[in-house]
């Protein structure tokens, strides 16, 4: 590859299209993590309505734009608005109307949440898939006809799930240098909210300081997933979750926000919950099966590769081979 | 297929050099404060093997003499915001009352708060691992007058 063609392959590399049905099935899961976000992942937020706004230190962007104090008739107009648009927008429909009013309140949401002492770093990925949705286009459930602007979308989510990684490993040799690696991060994070399980673990000598070279390798290493070929990509995505499932295990932090943005590496469009859910049923009762659409896209060339994947462009779709008719909002 | 136009790839292109550059640049240079793009720094403090480690904790006194927990789901403020802004009450412990607040208006039939303070658990660490032993130090105190 030349200097000349080098721009070229990134822009088709960021814009790698996937079908449709892949960004209706990703919007319902983000749009309806926003409305579980507000009422089972992050309670508190609302809970603000209690605080003196003596307590609020704006962020940079809250003092920059500026945003009010909160107050109780913002924080309940907020949480009420951002709930019932964000059900509406997991349908698929209007999504650049219903996207970004829900994109501006959730991140005036987060804005709130941080601005009272403590920052997260569990949900930049899931902030860049809430900004980028709107600019997918429209797609409904089971579409297979592949989209460039909707590749954009899940293909910068997941760099941002990946920076979320890499980034970490950098922050840690920032602020705590390379002893980080033999320092007693672990052992502190085990102290102030370890489980039972991480607590046996923590007996066991080395092992922590052996689990912190461990992760900054793992962190460092994230990148890969963009390099390697379709098969090792789904175990890298399965070991991602898998490092989470134990962090959760052992230090009770699940970093919803960002394993709901990691799934924008998964061929989604392939679970078809409701369709599979509907023609059960209708097998079940013994009656006409509601649809004779089979319950994942056909596969086809639009299907080549897994999501994110380097595989070649595909051909044009041939005249013969028409995408698989889509149904109207149903995952 | 739905392709781009050439306006829209250059677009999305620009779009995500310009985030990619901040948010490095939040990496290298950025604080919390600059969130959404500032260094992914959970967990990134770094601290000898052998030195202590402090699990903080804030109690009440109401005015029957009994001791109350404040966290997260009786006040509505998370522990980490307590440590967050520790500096502060630590030079202003009357903002403590604050705290009392948030509680009292989360439980409007509950006996008054007399006392708030913030109590740090040291634990020992040895070669990276807890020792299983602790003191407790109150760092930050306020009463009710």
């Amino acid at each position: 590859m030349t200097f000349r063609t080098l721009p070229a392959a990134i822009s088709r590399w960021l814009t790698e299209p996937v079908p449709r049905g892949r960004i209706a099935a990703f919007r319902t899961l983000v749009y309806l993590f926003v409305a579980a976000d507000l009422v089972i992942f992050t309670p508190w937020v609302r809970h603000k309505t209690s605080i003196s706004g003596e307590l609020y230190q704006p962020l940079l962007v809250g003092r920059l734009l500026p945003l009010p104090t909160p107050n109780p008739v913002l924080v309940e107009v907020i949480f009420w608005v951002l709930l019932v648009l964000s059900l509406a927008a997991a349908t698929g429909r209007a999504p650049r109307a219903l996207g970004w009013p829900v994109f501006l309140l959730y991140f005036e949401w987060m804005i709130i949440a941080m601005s009272y002492g403590k920052v997260d770093h569990d949900r930049f990925a899931f902030l860049v898939a809430l900004a980028v949705l709107p600019t997918a286009g429209r797609a409904r459930h089971g579409d297979g006809v592949r989209t460039e602007a909707g590749g954009w979308a899940l293909r910068v989510t997941q760099i941002a799930v990946v920076c979320t990684y890499f980034l970490a490993a950098w922050a840690k040799f920032r602020f705590g240098g390379i002893e980080w690696l033999t320092s007693s991060v672990l052992a502190r994070a085990i102290i102030r909210r370890g489980t039972e399980l991480a607590d046996l673990i923590a007996q066991v000598p080395y092992l922590l300081i052996a689990a912190q070279f461990g992760i900054i390798a793992f962190e460092l290493l994230s990148p890969l997933i963009f390099v390697v070929s379709a098969r090792w990509r789904r175990a890298v995505v399965a070991f991602f979750y898998s490092f989470h499932l134990v962090t959760f295990a052992t230090i009770t932090i699940s970093f919803a926000p960002h394993l709901v943005a990691m799934t924008s590496f998964l061929e989604l469009e392939r679970l078809r919950p409701v369709d599979r859910l509907v023609r059960w049923r209708a097998r079940r009762s013994g009656g006409a099966v509601g649809s004779d659409r089979p319950a994942t896209p056909r596969p086809g060339p639009e299907l080549a590769g897994v999501a994110g994947g380097s595989a070649p462009t595909p051909p044009p779709e041939a005249p013969d081979a028409p995408p698989v008719q889509p149904s109207p909002a149903v995952p | 297929m739905d392709a781009l136009t050439r306006r829209g790839r250059t677009l999305r292109v620009g779009i995500t050099a310009v985030v990619g550059a901040v948010l490095l640049a939040g990496t290298l240079w950025g604080q919390d404060d600059h969130f959404p793009f500032g260094p992914f720094r959970m967990y990134a403090g770094s601290n000898p093997p052998n030195d202590p480690a402090p699990d903080t904790r804030v109690e009440a006194v109401d005015r029957t003499g009994a001791v109350i927990p404040l966290n997260q789901d009786n006040t509505g403020i998370r522990r980490a915001e307590i440590e967050g802004q520790q500096s502060r009450y630590a030079a202003d412990p009357a903002l403590l009352r604050q705290v009392a607040d948030a509680y009292a208006d989360r439980h409007p039939g509950s006996p008054e708060l007399v006392e708030v303070r913030i109590v740090v658990r040291w634990y020992g660490v040895r070669d990276g691992r807890p020792t299983g032993t602790f003191v407790d130090e109150t760092t930050v105190s306020w009463r009710a007058s």
